[in-house]
């Protein structure tokens, strides 16, 4: 549909941002503005490291949950937008 | 009055011979009685276990799947779509991390020399070092002893040495393995995935691959004399991906203008042609700058560069200060009288470059660019070319003297180091503003020149340059030399953008 390329579109056009991906549940991407083998390698090492923040989170206080994931490198920072069903993950160069 | 008679027989006895049968003595041994026992053992539980490794099955991507097959998406997107940009904006904005630096490793300031190789024989012969190579795994060093200067044609005995960096009981003075070779060493390549294999181009045009993982008679495969084999020094070894996957040939390149792919033949121990290549003046490409070289029959080949992004290109750089584009998989022929050679000789030239003055001792491809490579020659000059056009992109001046060698850094991608005939290593970064090295290392030969370097591809910060007096000098480099910064990449892109008229 329309809407989800806009806002994909939207979203790949702020200031820095190298890619974007949209991953399902199961670990597998759907959408994606990086080439294949970078999209699968973000995806399964990405993937691991949300379950586990998202475990990390909930043996502190159980009543909470991760909401959002920001890893910062010397090269770019890679945001993780978890939920149940999906993940998005987006790497933005960061502008200096 | 004379008759016959017969005397008795008269005997004399011998007064020293006599029976040596007068005392006899008997002698006998045994060893004592031998005990054996049997005895007999059985596993009564046996447990057996397997690894096993597996090639990584890459992922299927749903990226043609419609997007109503996944209910929820647009929910979704539309929940997060708030929130990252949300912490999009910020971050561009962000100045939380401005001069925060992390230090995972202990950082080096300086550059240090680690060991100072050498092989006192060969020193004692005056040989010098001709060419470093880094194996693969980068824990073992291979150098190449023979003579740069000598214009004579030379059948002195050089040799290869050997030396394990990563052993605890190395001896710079002794190396591991010590290869006798009966003309010098021009060129060595190790093999790029089997760490144990190596090429060497000799001085009277032949080929080696040894095998030091071999007890005995390290030669795995030769090229031998035959009608196939270059008849001029070989300047380049370099092993290029062959026709199977995992398979490998070794290219060489010689002065007599040819440039030849052999394959290993393991069973014979023999490197057979699989195919060749001749530079002939007349089929030169003719390039708004460039102009034919007057009265040569051959282009001499002096360096060879594979490019590592595209395996058909390769670039060579000729003794008459030519450099050129060629490909491998060119199908014209090349216009050489056949000379008894097994495959027809094709001509590969594709490009010419701006020549210069002088033979062209090194050319290397960047490693972060496509389009990017560098050469040096005797002019003193390092010309940065892009591939797409024939006048360099910059010319910077190494030193006042020869310039024998030049290698971008595996690690940062504005950085490279080039050998001068001085003695000295000259580091480059272009992203400083200045055109001056960023730091020169000497190698304490005394003012001789050093003839190559070699950055170790697993170790990144390890540098083995080879001198003219016959050492091998390993340096270690400082974090400033090897850590990439930021914007590098971003700074190598634009330099290659720029195009001069």
């Amino acid at each position: 549909m329309a809407e989800v390329e806009d806002t994909l579109k939207r979203i790949q056009g702020y200031n820095g941002v190298i890619g974007s991906i949209v991953v399902n549940a199961e670990g597998i991407p759907i959408r994606t503005t990086l080439d294949n083998s970078t999209t699968v390698q973000y995806v399964g090492l990405l993937h691991q490291l949300t379950m586990k923040a998202r475990s990390t989170i909930r043996d502190i206080d159980p009543q909470n949950d991760l909401t959002f994931l920001r890893i910062r490198s010397k090269k770019h920072e890679i945001m993780v937008a978890p939920d149940k069903e999906f993940l998005m993950i987006v790497i933005q160069s960061p502008t200096e | 009055m004379f008759t016959d008679e017969t005397l008795d027989l008269i005997g004399a006895e011998s007064t020293w011979r006599k029976s040596h049968q007068q005392t006899q003595e008997s002698r006998s041994c045994q060893t004592l009685p031998v005990h054996t026992a049997e005895a007999e053992t059985q596993a009564k539980d046996v447990l057996e276990n397997s690894t096993q490794t597996q090639d990584q099955i890459s992922q299927t991507l749903s990226l043609d799947r419609d997007i109503s097959d996944f209910p929820g998406l647009v929910e979704f997107l539309r929940r997060v779509e708030d929130v990252v940009i949300r912490e999009l904006v910020k971050n561009s904005k962000s100045h939380a991390f401005d001069g925060f630096e992390v230090n995972w490793e202990d950082q080096n300031d300086s550059v240090s020399c680690m060991y100072r190789l050498q092989h006192v024989d060969a020193q004692e012969r005056g040989l010098q070092v001709t060419s470093v190579s880094w194996n693969c795994t980068g824990s073992v060093i291979a150098c190449g002893f023979g003579r740069m200067d000598d214009g004579d044609w030379s059948n002195e005995k050089a040799s290869v040495c050997t030396w394990n960096l990563d052993r605890q009981n190395l001896n710079p003075m002794r190396p591991d393995v010590i290869i006798d070779v009966p003309t010098p060493i021009m060129c060595l390549c190790f093999h790029p995935v089997r760490p144990s294999v190596f090429a060497g181009g000799l001085y009277s045009g032949e080929v080696l691959v040894w095998d030091s993982s071999r007890s005995q008679d390290l030669i795995l495969a030769q090229t031998g004399m035959s009608a196939d084999t270059h008849r001029e020094p070989v300047y380049q070894v370099n092993w290029v991906p062959g026709a199977r996957r995992g398979e490998f040939v070794v290219l060489s390149a010689g002065s007599g203008g040819r440039v030849l792919l052999w394959t290993i033949d393991g069973a014979e121990a023999k490197l057979t042609l699989s195919s060749g290549y001749a530079f002939v003046p007349q089929q030169m490409p003719q390039c708004g700058a460039a102009s034919k070289p007057r009265g040569s029959t051959t282009i001499g080949v002096t360096s060879v560069a594979l490019s590592p992004w595209d395996l058909d290109t390769f670039l060579v750089g000729s003794e008459g200060g030519l450099v050129l584009k060629c490909s491998f998989s060119s199908g014209t022929v090349a216009a050489v009288p056949p000379d008894g050679e097994s495959v027809t000789l094709r001509n590969p030239m594709q490009f010419s470059f701006s020549p210069r003055g002088g033979p062209i001792h090194s050319v290397h491809f960047s490693p972060f660019h496509r389009n990017l490579f560098v050469s040096v020659g005797t002019d003193g000059l390092a010309h940065l070319h892009s591939v797409l056009q024939p006048h360099p992109l910059l010319s910077i001046r190494v030193s006042d003297s020869y310039v024998f060698w030049v290698r971008w850094s595996p690690t940062r991608p504005l950085v490279f180091a080039a050998v001068t005939g001085q003695g000295l290593v000259q580091m480059f970064d272009l992203g400083r503003r200045s055109l001056r090295p960023t730091s020169t290392i000497d190698q304490n030969t005394g003012g001789q020149p050093a003839y190559c370097l070699e950055f170790n591809p697993k170790h990144t910060n390890l540098m083995a340059v080879g001198n003219a007096d016959g050492s091998v000098n390993i340096w270690q480099l400082s974090a400033e030399l090897t850590e990439q910064g930021a914007k590098e990449t971003a700074v190598l892109e634009q330099l290659a953008n720029e195009v001069t008229d």
